[in-house]
């Protein structure tokens, strides 16, 4: 091809300022590919400041995945209760051991009940002296004082249905008292609602932290390449391509953060690991530290490198209206 | 090319920095644009890069209207020109060969084909054996005419050069002034802005000449 044809092919082209189709896909694949390893190279060659950015990110993710650690594990030890969260149906002193056996029954056949444990009054006084270690003053009694009574467990371990199903029980014949304790139920859920608001107000606070870091860093790189995005913008850039390598270095910088807050989970969860597990022993439970499973890693990293994109297209967006060329 | 219709420009609301600028460039030709330095000359080049609107008058260019050109149109329209810088406005964190294909890595040409592209330009501007070489390394005349290969490498239909001969001693700045000519001997539609005006004579173009922010010469140099 001569210059002159060639010359004349771009006068006709220049009819009309489109974008060129011609390939278009795979320049913008391969600008993409570029920007995405300079920025990372950029960030290479300038490891300190690079790590202390990462670092800020990394603090900034970990008190709030580490509330959500905790809160985890509070849902752990709240699935447990909810288990054990059963009414004890006491039964008339003058019920005896058959009628004991059909009231049993007719509790059993109550909506809202998913299972009954008659405990008779001979059972009740046995387990009452072994957790108490009172056999030798019962063994004086002459008669036996305690009722028979069956453990209920409701469906529905919800505390307005539980109160509910109580009063149901209440009302059979034969039926003393109904037991349960759901205040401190009550208070317990509270307390998680509370700590899943205050989770949510940490991660959005520290998430406007991340924010905030990877927009003061992008902004200073906006800077120092000031020069470069006059002359690119003069030669026909579009925004688009002016602000991707900033969005990479963003999306580097939450990544890494990402990573870093991971690293240091697992070491401080690791610390913690023997002297929890020795607390635990004391108290004669078994007790292990939540730790983040893979799906949760992932999200977390995924999350982070989101917040960092998301942080460096604030921060390019902004300034770079401010930047025209001269 | 080029039309000027009743084109003022004021900065501030008071300084007026052109007034009723009437003028028409033809397909393939070239022209130089002098006057003192204020007199108005860097304002109209920016008129054409798109860089800013007229305050008043249209500016048209290739065809297009300028004011009504849409702002996400603006970078394909800058495509279409190679602009050359007083102060060559080159990287200094990438070699000469980088620096010259950026207009092509922007519109995202085929590194086979970019390659090819900047290697002619090089050539054409006599600095192939440099491309390796870092904008820093090389001496004044030569990073302007590195300046002057990536302002054609794209090929554009204009080519506006801005004081490229500022910095130079008068061999340098008839070399460039003949590179130019040769750019346009080949189709080019050649703006230079200067007020080096015994160069200027001696070349033998029409010259725009603008003085307060008026026009007031437009024919050959006399």
């Amino acid at each position: 091809m001569s210059e002159r044809q060639s010359t004349g092919a771009s006068r006709r082209g220049a009819q009309k300022p489109t974008r060129r189709s011609s390939g278009g896909g795979r320049a913008w694949l391969r600008h993409h590919r570029a920007m995405m390893s300079d920025s990372a190279l950029r960030l290479v060659r300038r490891p300190i400041s690079t790590l202390l950015t990462m670092l800020a990110i990394a603090i900034a993710l970990i008190l709030p995945a580490g509330l959500w650690l905790a809160l985890d594990s509070a849902r752990l030890v709240d699935a447990e209760l909810d288990e054990s969260a059963t009414l004890t149906v006491y039964f008339d002193a003058d019920v005896d051991e058959s009628r004991a056996m059909s009231l049993a029954t007719e509790v059993g056949e109550q909506s809202g009940v998913a299972g009954t444990r008659l405990v008779t009054a001979a059972e009740g006084l046995a387990e009452f002296q072994q957790t108490l270690g009172v056999e030798d003053a019962l063994s004086q009694l002459d008669t036996n004082p305690l009722p028979a009574s069956v453990v209920v467990t409701p469906y529905n371990t919800d505390p307005a249905a539980v109160q509910s199903l109580s009063q149901r029980l209440q009302t059979l014949d034969g039926v003393d008292e109904v037991r349960l304790d759901l205040a401190w139920l009550d208070r317990l859920q509270q307390l998680a609602a509370v700590g899943q608001r205050v989770a949510l107000a940490l991660a959005l606070l520290f998430g406007l932290g991340v924010l905030l870091v990877v927009g003061n860093t992008v902004r200073l790189a906006v800077e120092s390449r000031r020069q470069e995005i006059e002359v690119v913008t003069l030669i026909g850039a579009t925004h688009a391509f002016v602000r991707r390598p900033f969005l990479y270095s963003g999306a580097w910088y939450g990544l890494g953060g990402g990573v870093l807050a991971l690293v240091m989970l697992v070491v401080g969860g690791n610390w913690l690991a023997s002297p929890v597990a020795a607390l635990a022993e004391s108290y004669g439970a078994q007790f292990a530290l939540p730790s983040l499973g893979t799906t949760h890693s992932a999200f977390l990293l995924l999350f982070s490198t989101l917040l960092g994109w998301l942080g460096a297209w604030l921060a390019v967006g902004r300034h770079l209206a401010d930047i025209k060329p001269r | 090319m080029i039309a000027f219709e009743h084109v003022g420009k004021r900065y501030g609301g008071r300084f007026e920095a052109l007034a009723d600028i009437n003028f028409r460039v033809e397909r393939g030709e070239m022209l130089f644009l002098t006057g003192h330095s204020g007199a108005g000359k860097s304002s109209l080049l920016r008129l054409i890069m798109r860089l800013e609107r007229p305050s008043r008058g249209r500016v048209l260019v290739a065809g297009h209207d300028l004011d009504r050109l849409h702002i996400s149109q603006v970078p394909y329209y800058r495509r279409q020109i190679g602009v050359v810088f007083q102060d060559h406005q080159l990287l200094f964190d990438r070699d000469i060969f980088a620096n010259v294909a950026l207009p092509l890595t922007i519109q995202g040409v085929e590194p086979i084909d970019a390659g090819r592209r900047v290697r002619a330009a090089l050539d054409k501007v006599g600095l192939l054996h440099r491309e390796r070489a870092l904008p820093i390394e090389l001496s004044t005349g030569e990073q302007q005419r590195v300046g002057i290969a990536r302002a054609v490498v794209n090929k554009p239909a204009l080519l506006l050069a801005d004081e490229p001969t500022g910095n130079l001693d008068p061999q340098l700045s008839a070399d460039i002034m003949r590179l130019f000519e040769d750019f346009n001997r080949i189709g080019t539609t050649v703006l230079v802005a200067s007020h080096d005006l015994a160069l200027i004579a001696r070349l033998r173009h029409r010259v725009l000449k603008l003085r307060d922010g008026r026009l007031v010469g437009d024919g050959e140099a006399a």
